[in-house]
């Protein structure tokens, strides 16, 4: 009758392949390195999710005092850093040669905001009643901060959703927020660990349009109109380079 | 009565429509004439007349059945060839009561949709599109107040209660001097006066909603008074449940309409009018939404002599929403609103058969608030008030009808507005990346930006016999008020923003041509138009547009330009046993942004290549009357993925251009029967009976893109769909 979530189908669209992209996805945090730049091509919509690596590109980091790190192919795609020790407050700069083109990226790290600590509550849109994990921290006063969170339930990564904030409406307040997730993915006894990163602005608003674009929230996800979310890499390259700070609490679900 | 035909008989040039108010004016040398009256739906009049000098003659018509078999009086039947404005779509209350409608509520806008150049948003959303134009560029008008959201509970209902309406007339094509305000069209809907002889009371009861009117006279033949009320109880359900999840749910809407009327002496008549409406969402008590538009209209017609007649209204509209939630520490609420206070004189000289003109004046304080948030100390949020926006939009006109020649009818007219954007408040311009790099902060009562524009309104209609015509429009229009929304679906929450230092006016300039034939007597028409449509700083956002409680929102935003061509054919059966109508629009409307698209033109979202519907109304015997209508619609424009990579060990879709591609068509079909019940003189009752989606079609709402569950080396689309059948059992009676 009225469908209110009951009426959904797979379809099968007819949909363009508009060829391999390249996608780079770097970062340099200030827990111990070493770091990782992982660079791989995009696939057709219809395709498998195996996206093919790309070997044998030129990766170099380096930061503002003149330290610089030409990082190693370590496996198939993916390039790691030997020397580069990151630390908040540094601008680091990212280049990447693939064949002819030069891909460049910068991001300065921000500086710390210490993680309080990970509860539990039971919550959830249309009378829903999900674990979900809430995390607490106090927002610095007078500055523009940026943060994302990466939730991991018996050490796998929550892929479902996208945790990004910015304190543009909460500046100065201590932050109790929930890392949403409308699906029935947390128990009570379940090991977790959630990672709060500090971001710069331009991974803030990369993440925040890759959520909004995602195709997230079921029926009700009306963004009128998806795009690519606006990198800072150069020369059209799909993904980001993050300069960013890691602070970690492993913990068990218990609801108080 | 509006638009009722009033001839002469032994002079046939002598023939005029009755304007808004009801009142009409007929020159002709002195002598005897029969006046006749007549309009659709309603028995006619004839008066014998001796004219001699200057006389007034007042005439009310009784509800008539509808005429089965061609009546000698014939006029008022072909005004669609006769009258040189196109771009008009007029409907009745009679017309729309036998159409089956989703939740068996009788909704003009949703019978709006049946007529050519007017598009649905869609299942579940509210808002139309008129010839390619966008939800806003939409001016509805309640008894001249402005309606800011015209739709209940997300879209499922309209603000318009067709018990309390008596009229309603769509103009998306040549647009008279006396409106302003929007690019796309005017909804002009007037309200019912009320029984000024006899008490009714009438209503309905129904499966989702209930509702009651109430009308009759304050003083017999002076003065009258109408109230309608109705009410969804949706949530009554819910409240039955154990659940103490689902019980605590609400979900509802009521409206109220009301007007009152009274004739002072021969020359005067005052009315005030008024809507209030509140729909209300909530989840126990971690969400809550309410939100509503209140209007009221006192009006003030006079009538300084046989050929000149002023109407003077002050009007106030008030659109807002409230929002509270309580979840975990988080205890915010979020009030907005926007606020007008309008004063209008119109006047109307009927300076002789053939010519006539219409001036006035037209003045609208307009107040915003873009959003106050309250927070408590827990709270995750901080407290913030958004500053108040002020303007204030004046406006002249002046325009002339001409017959010439009994077949040529000309109307050309200009309005002159001036949108004056006003302090108090701090206004910012900003660089490319949307940093605010200058202040300017202006005191109240002062002018901070004047935009000045004038409007040309031409139309001519050519009449090669009685039963056939061509005509041509020119207008211009502009708009300085503008819904910022972001998602294909309208939310009561989407933010109305003026005309500033960095927003200009929206522009657009329209012409038409088009082609009417009448066959058989007028007993059914025929009309085609073709159109084009240019549009001028139209607005779209930047990526990851920011538009909730943001000070510098109007750095989210990017200009450009518009274009909507298409051509609308519509055969309509007027009288008879059946009667019905099928109407087709073939269309395009396109935008190009710089930003957006790398420069290149796209399909706008709305822009559907073939819309069409058919709607039939059969009375079979006494009892019985059976309706259907059948609507098909080619695919919105969408961006789809033409890939997919891997970020963050999440899988992210990769876009190339906008809008390329198109959602499956979507196509219905509506089913209804009324039963007559039983009738006293005193008494009147019937069923209503409908299906709405006979055949269940699962029409897509949405397509979404993600990892299959099933699968999760492969991605996959998913489609939703809102409604399949949806049934409905409506009692209507009437004292």
């Amino acid at each position: 009758m009225v469908c209110l979530y009951s009426c959904k189908k797979t379809v099968t669209l007819d949909l363009n392949n508009a060829g391999p992209h390249i996608v780079i996805e770097g970062a340099v945090t200030d827990i111990a390195g070493p770091y990782t730049v992982k660079i791989h091509r995009s696939a057709d919509f219809y395709a498998e999710n195996s996206f093919p690596a790309i070997s044998g590109a030129a990766v170099r980091i380096s930061d503002n005092e003149g330290n610089t790190d030409s990082l190693m192919e370590t496996s198939p795609g993916v390039y790691t850093t030997t020397t580069l020790q990151g630390k908040p407050g540094n601008t680091y700069t990212m280049s990447v040669r693939v064949q002819d083109t030069l891909y460049t990226a910068v991001s300065t790290m921000p500086f710390p905001v210490p993680f309080d600590s990970v509860t539990f509550r039971k919550a959830g849109a249309f009378g829903s009643k999900n674990i979900r994990a809430v995390s607490n921290y106090q927002d610095p006063p007078d500055i523009k901060n940026y943060y994302m969170f990466n939730e991991y339930i018996n050490g796998l990564l929550e892929t479902k959703d996208i945790f990004v904030f910015e304190d543009r409406l909460s500046d100065g307040r201590y932050i109790s927020r929930d890392l949403r997730t409308e699906d029935d993915v947390m128990h009570e006894g379940d090991e977790v660990e959630i990672q709060m990163y500090c971001i710069a602005e331009p991974i803030f608003n990369y993440f925040n349009q890759l959520d909004q674009s995602g195709g997230r929230g079921g029926a009700f996800n009306t963004a009128a109109s998806p795009a690519n979310p606006v990198s800072n890499i150069s020369n059209g390259a799909l993904g980001y380079f993050s300069a960013n700070t890691v602070r970690v609490i492993k913990t068990k679900v218990h609801i108080e | 009565m509006i638009g009722a035909s009033v001839i002469l008989v032994e002079s046939p040039n002598a023939a005029v429509v009755s304007n808004a108010y009801g009142f009409y004016s007929v020159s002709a040398i002195p002598g005897k004439y029969t006046l006749v009256v007549s309009f659709s739906g309603y028995n006619s009049d004839s008066i014998a007349v001796n004219l001699t000098k200057d006389t007034s003659v007042s005439i009310a018509l009784e509800t008539g059945a509808r005429q089965l078999q061609e009546a000698v009086v014939t006029a008022g039947r072909n005004n669609n060839v006769s009258k040189p404005l196109m771009g008009v779509q007029k409907l009745s209350i009679n017309e729309i009561k036998d159409l089956p409608v989703i939740f068996g509520e009788k909704d003009i806008l949703k019978t709006l949709q049946l007529l050519p150049g007017v598009q649905s948003a869609g299942d579940g959303n509210s808002g139309f599109f008129v010839r390619g134009g966008n939800t806003d560029q939409n001016l509805i008008l309640l008894d001249e107040a402005t309606v800011y959201n015209p739709s209940h509970l997300l879209g499922f209902f309209s603000t318009f209660n067709s018990d309390a309406i008596k009229d309603v007339t769509l103009y998306k094509g040549a647009t008279p001097a006396e409106y302003g305000g929007r690019l796309s069209s005017v909804l002009d809907v007037k309200m019912n006066d009320g029984n000024n002889k006899e008490f009714h009371a009438s209503g309905g009861i129904g499966l989702i909603s209930s509702r009651l009117n109430i009308e009759g006279p304050i003083e017999k033949d002076k003065s009258s008074f109408i109230v309608s009320a109705r009410r969804t109880y949706a949530d009554v359900f819910l409240k039955l449940s154990k659940d103490s999840s689902t019980n605590q749910n609400s979900l509802y809407f009521y409206d109220i309409n009301a007007k009152a009327n009274i004739r002072i002496g021969a020359r005067d008549h005052l009315y005030f009018s008024g809507y209030f409406g509140k729909d209300n969402l909530g989840f126990g008590n971690t969400f809550g939404i309410d939100y509503g538009n209140v209007t009221g209209t006192l009006r003030w017609n006079h009538i300084f002599n046989s050929r000149l007649f002023s109407n003077t209204s002050l009007i106030y509209s008030k659109y807002n929403y409230d929002i509270r939630i309580n979840s975990g520490n988080n205890n915010i609420g979020i009030t907005s609103y926007i606020k007008d206070l309008h004063f209008k004189e119109d006047m109307q000289y009927y300076a002789n058969a053939s010519n006539r003109m219409n001036f006035g004046i037209d003045v609208i304080g307009h107040t915003t608030s873009p959003g106050v948030i309250t927070a408590t100390e827990s709270s995750s949020f901080n407290p913030l008030t958004l500053q108040n926006k002020h303007a204030l939009e004046s406006a002249a006109y002046f325009s002339h009808d001409i017959s010439l020649f009994r077949r040529m009818n000309v109307n050309y007219g200009l309005r002159a507005t001036n949108f004056a954007v006003m302090g108090p408040g701090s206004f910012y311009t900003y660089d490319k990346e949307g940093n605010a790099v200058d202040t300017s902060i202006y005191s109240s009562g002062k002018v901070v930006k004047n935009y000045f524009n004038l409007e040309p309104r031409f139309s001519a209609s050519y009449k090669f016999n009685s039963g056939s015509s061509v005509k041509m429009a020119y207008t211009r229009t502009t708009q300085n008020l503008h819904l910022l929304s972001n998602s294909t679906s309208s939310n009561p929450t989407d933010v109305w923003i003026p005309s500033s230092n960095n927003v200009q006016p929206e522009v657009a300039d329209q012409v038409s041509l088009g082609y009417y034939r009448n066959f058989h007597d007028n007993q059914y028409e025929f009309s085609s138009e073709l159109y084009y449509r240019d549009m001028r700083n139209q607005i779209d956002y930047k990526n990851g547009a920011q538009l909730i409680a943001n000070e510098n929102v109007e750095s989210q935003v990017v200009f450009g330009k518009g274009r909507a061509y298409g051509l609308e054919l519509f055969f309509k059966k007027k009288y008879g046993k059946f009667n019905g109508w099928v109407s087709y629009t073939l269309s395009r409307t396109e935008r190009q942004f710089d930003e957006i698209n790398r420069g290149s033109w796209f399909p706008a979202n709305q822009d559907r290549t073939h819309n069409l519907s058919i709607v039939g109304i059969y009375k079979a015997g006494k009892k019985w009357t059976l309706s259907a209508d059948f609507t098909f619609y080619s695919g919105n424009a969408v961006t789809w993925p033409s890939g997919k990579y891997e970020v963050n060990g999440q899988i992210a879709f990769l876009y190339t251009e906008r809008n390329t591609y198109r959602m499956p068509a979507y196509h219905r079909l509506d089913v209804g029967a009324t039963l007559q019940g039983k009738k006293t003189k005193k008494f009147d009752s019937n069923w209503n009976f409908s299906i709405y989606n006979l055949y269940g079609r699962e029409n897509p709402y949405s397509i979404t893109f993600e990892q299959d569950p099933d699968n999760p080396a492969k991605t996959r689309a998913l489609q939703y769909a809102l409604f399949r059948w949806v049934p409905s059992v409506t009692y209507n009676f009437k004292f």
